[in-house]
């Protein structure tokens, strides 16, 4: 669902509230209620497989707005500061993002973001922003983080 | 001792691309039963001799696993190297306060559980012990930087 909620000022705030497919033997079905959404929860939930997966699913028509980013990206903070009206996604973002790029998000409103983040110091989240990867039944989802 | 550092710093002798370190150095070591049995915990993922790995995510190489895991493994493998755990999950972290004689970078507290005994130093200085000396350490070191105006 491509473009779509916008806040009451008129910006555009989500790029996606939902993004699903099919990875087999898995099925991802993210939800986001936050334009910032921060990935935490144990190690080894699957964060960096998704990630991975996701460097495919930004290639098709309907996520092509999906912008990728972890430690192994080029120029990162002259690379995202160039995205307008994306949904940016940061692996290794405790490393990677300074208080710069922590600005860049808060006031870049035309972009979404999915960070796999765990400190949140300086971002303006929301407690719709928190979430963990839940996995049951070869079916992931973004849960409420406890 | 758990030494604790928590200002960032540059040097050969830290790891804070953990990820990398590991793709590069600790992934080619010999891994023991002990280290075996520590991805099968965090990742629970099944390492054969020949460093693939077998997860519920499917089949991979020893560099599939996850950034925690890499952490654990790098600070397991280097104790003499200062190892940054900003990335580490809870289930890490957990594993990391029970041992002994390792050095790790972490700019923040976190919420984790910490043995009654943990002796752990801040900074090459202060001492303390368990989860109580940890908390009121930070609480100390908040009060500091708001002084500070950091």
């Amino acid at each position: 669902m491509p473009g779509g909620v916008e806040s009451m000022k008129g910006e555009k705030r989500m790029i996606y509230s939902k993004i699903s497919f099919e990875a087999a033997p898995f099925s991802y079905e993210l939800e986001f209620e936050d334009r910032i959404t921060l990935v935490g929860g144990d190690s080894g939930t699957g964060k960096t497989v998704l990630y991975e997966i996701l460097e495919d699913i930004r290639l098709t028509e309907e996520y092509s707005s999906i912008k990728l980013f972890n430690y192994k990206t080029d120029n990162f903070l002259e690379a995202i500061k160039k995205c307008r009206d994306n949904f940016i996604v940061i692996d290794n973002a405790d490393i990677l993002i300074d208080d710069d790029v922590r600005r860049f998000i808060n006031f870049e409103f035309s972009n979404q973001y999915m960070l796999f983040l765990r400190n949140c110091d300086g971002l303006n989240v929301s407690d719709r922003s928190f979430k963990v990867l839940k996995f049951d039944n070869n079916r992931i989802t973004l849960e409420e983080e406890v | 001792m758990i030494d604790i550092y928590t200002q960032k710093k540059k040097s050969k002798d830290w790891i804070l691309q953990n990820d990398l370190y590991f793709n590069l150095n600790t992934s080619n070591e010999q891994m023991s039963q002990k280290e075996i049995n520590l991805i099968q915990r965090i990742d629970e993922a099944k390492l054969t001799p020949d460093k693939h790995i077998e997860t519920k995510y499917g089949l991979g190489t020893i560099r599939n696993l996850s950034s925690g895991c890499k952490t654990l493994l790098n600070i397991v493998k280097h104790p003499d190297k200062v190892v940054c755990v900003e990335e580490c999950g809870p289930n890490v972290l957990k594993i990391i306060f029970t041992m002994d004689n390792i050095k790790i970078y972490m700019s923040r507290p976190t919420l984790v559980d910490i043995p009654d005994e943990a002796q752990i130093r801040f900074n090459n200085s202060d001492i303390v012990i368990g989860s109580r000396g940890y908390n009121a350490w930070w609480s100390r070191e908040y009060e500091r930087r708001e002084e500070d105006d950091l």
